[in-house]
């Protein structure tokens, strides 16, 4: 899907953090980009870099973790060095917004709701208390929460999990954002409670136009709302295609492991098929292709680390396998053992 | 009179039946409250589990599944009913008694990094049922039944004398495992054994499970709200809400025929990693009104939210029924 004008790019990025025990690659050269409308799903198992990828994008990496290259524009402006720094504070929180997984820590247990509301656009829009009230009122209504004018006194603790997340939803949008991004904003709920969020955020997409990063570990989730999504694993997008062609037609060995391990709804197997062994430490990683070690189809080429390149109509991934048997005349690229 | 709720191998005797179970909390014992209000945690609960065979215990929180393997553990205790383990009455059981039935059933549970104690090498932390129960006198006299254990659960031989921190999550929960079989029990309850885990490892400890199963021929109740996992794993399935079993049968029958609306709702909202596939479904939604189980409502507790409610829902709870052989649904106007 190439759209003319790009909101977020993100160009080879790398983000390390110091640990006592070394530095953790948790960014290896990831590169992706979102347009207006568009909604772009990050899979990834636990480490994958999916998490700090938005915390990167938010401009939330922190101390011991630092951006170490590669680069960041949002509508063609960097967000990094001094300048790109200032930049970035403008629009997050703005432009930008973040709803995170856990709507219990993420909210102020001690300030009512229309409180936290209001903070929002009279901070970033400069409303007075009276029209961020109203503001509030019309945000909690448009997240499809009853009774609004009532909510705005309540605490956290008087909404169920389903409600607070919904005033996440409405905070983040509060200001009228170009991109959302969504911290796994449904694994905390139950399954009836995450269709609704789901519905809810494919909704405002529409209506406001909103670019949206939904970063998940389940495919599940991905596969009813994204049009295109980027598979991590150890601080690497290693794959990265239309949602259509990702489910129907896995390039990456990791992909089609992942699709594979999930167990279905319709199909039943005798056994479930699995990726053996664990992701590699991020502190030292294997050279080569990070997912060789437990790689059913890893041959001697494998020790070279693969580009991205295209594999299948709307798609590419980071594998000389896949790349071989997308393009039968590129054998000579490397030869099967 | 009493029904009987079928298991996957009939003739032979249940190793667990649970009989018209019902659990109550009591809601804060200061002054704040009147000591009676109570939360009806689980109401009228009833199902058999054969030997060798998985029942799959789905519901959303606050449901009561989680609640259903704490009373079956004789972990809480149970306001009325019986739970029946192995043809013997377990529900009054205490002392010495009960601690003998308690190593022939055991739990393993949902967060590998927070059931292991951090402090204890995994050697120590497998061995501890084994000490506890007297089956062995010291830790040397366990060393090998814990390394026959590991290696039970593909734990490398080494990893004995390693403290949790150094296992991954799926590995942590092949200790868990591990620390569960030592006494070899029949029974495991298992609590959202792999809800913690990434999707590549949670394959893995599923499969462990299934083979464990086969080779020792042990009966789980496998308590879960992923409905994915709960097909692949049982034989049968349970539905609860709000504290009661609205629906119990074979897993092919609850998933391709669901009865009841709330299994259908569920069904409905549970994503399919398949984008034609799940844009072309259609959600079942119904009114997000959860009772409030302090003040149970009377009758069938899903009358709130359904379109087909009628006077009799609002005001005679529905037992289970079969519906269809080996299905039984509790709802007046599903058939």
């Amino acid at each position: 899907m190439s759209t003319p004008e790009p909101l977020l790019e993100v160009e080879q990025l790398r983000v390390e953090f110091e640990t006592r025990a070394g530095i953790v690659h948790a960014l290896n050269d990831v590169s992706f980009s979102i347009a207006k409308g568009e909604t772009l799903g990050i899979v990834g198992e636990s480490g994958s870099g999916k998490s700090v990828t938005a915390q990167a994008v938010m401009g939330l990496v922190d101390l011991p973790g630092r951006i170490c290259g590669g680069d960041m524009r949002w509508r063609g402006r960097s967000l990094l060095g001094r300048e790109g720094q200032r930049y970035g504070r403008s629009i997050r929180g703005k432009e930008v917004a973040m709803v995170f997984q856990d709507p219990m820590t993420s909210l102020n247990p001690l300030l009512t709701i229309g409180t936290q509301l209001c903070e929002v656009t009279e901070r970033h829009l400069g409303l007075t208390r009276a029209q961020a009230r109203g503001r509030a009122e019309e945000l909690l209504a448009a997240v499809g929460i009853s009774a609004p004018a009532r909510r705005l006194g309540q605490h956290p603790h008087e909404l169920s999990g389903g409600m607070r997340q919904r005033v996440m939803i409405a905070m983040a949008i509060a200001c009228e954002p170009k991109l959302l991004i969504a911290d796994e904003p449904t694994t905390a709920l139950d399954v009836t409670i995450q269709a609704q969020i789901l519905e809810l955020i494919a909704e405002l997409q529409q209506k406001l136009g909103l670019a949206v990063i939904l970063i998940t570990h389940d495919l599940g989730v991905v596969a009813g709302l994204c049009h295109r999504v980027a598979v991590m694993y150890a601080g690497r997008i290693v794959e990265s295609a239309d949602a259509d062609a990702l489910f129907t037609h896995p390039a990456h060995p990791y992909t089609q492991g992942l699709l594979r391990s999930t167990p279905s709804l319709d199909v039943v197997e005798e056994r479930l098929a699995s990726i053996e062994g664990t992701p590699p430490s991020l502190l030292d990683p294997p050279p080569g292709c990070p997912f060789r070690p437990r790689c059913p189809v890893a041959f001697h080429r494998c020790l070279e680390m693969p580009p991205m390149a295209p594999v299948i109509a709307g798609g590419e991934a980071a594998c000389w396998w896949a790349m071989e048997r997308a393009l039968p005349e590129n054998a000579f690229l490397g030869t099967a053992d | 009179m009493l029904q009987t709720y079928g298991t996957a191998r009939a003739g032979t005797a249940p190793i667990l039946k649970v009989e018209d179970l019902a659990v109550e909390y009591p809601l804060g014992k200061g002054f704040l409250w009147k000591p009676k209000r109570t939360f009806s945690a689980l109401d009228g609960i009833s199902f058999e589990l054969a030997r060798g065979e998985t029942l799959g215990l789905v519901g959303e929180s606050g449901s009561g599944k989680t609640t259903i393997g704490r009373a079956v553990l004789r972990r809480v205790a149970a306001a009325r009913g019986r739970i029946i383990f192995d043809g013997k009455d377990i529900t009054d059981l205490a002392g010495e008694k009960l601690r003998r039935i308690r190593a022939r059933m055991q739990l393993v549970l949902q967060d590998p990094y927070a059931s292991l104690n951090p402090r204890m090498r995994v050697l120590d932390i497998v061995a501890e049922p084994l000490l506890v129960h007297g089956v062995v006198r010291n830790l040397e006299e366990a060393r090998p039944r814990v390394r026959e254990l590991l290696r039970l659960v593909g734990l490398p031989a080494d990893a004995h004398e390693r403290h949790p921190h150094a296992f991954s999550g799926g590995q942590r929960q092949r200790i868990g495992i591990a620390r569960a079989l030592a006494l070899k029990p029949e029974l495991i309850v298992a609590d959202e054994p792999v809800s913690a885990l990434d999707v590549s490892v949670r394959a893995q400890v599923v499969n462990l499970l299934q083979d464990l199963q086969q080779q020792f021929g042990l009966s789980y109740l496998f308590i879960a709200h992923d409905l994915s996992v709960v097909r692949h794993i049982s034989q049968r399935v349970a539905i609860l809400y709000a504290g009661r079993v609205v629906e119990l049968a074979d897993r092919e029958a609850i998933y391709t025929s669901p009865r009841h609306p709330y299994t259908e709702a569920l069904l409905s909202a549970v994503p399919i990693a398949n984008p034609s596939l799940q844009r072309a479904r259609k959600r079942i939604v119904y009114k997000s009104e959860v009772p409030d189980l302090v003040n149970p409502p009377a009758g069938c507790r899903f009358h709130t939210r359904c379109p087909w409610a009628s006077d009799r829902c609002r005001t005679e709870a529905p037992p289970l029924m079969e519906k269809a052989p080996k299905h039984f649904v509790a709802c007046w106007h599903r058939d």
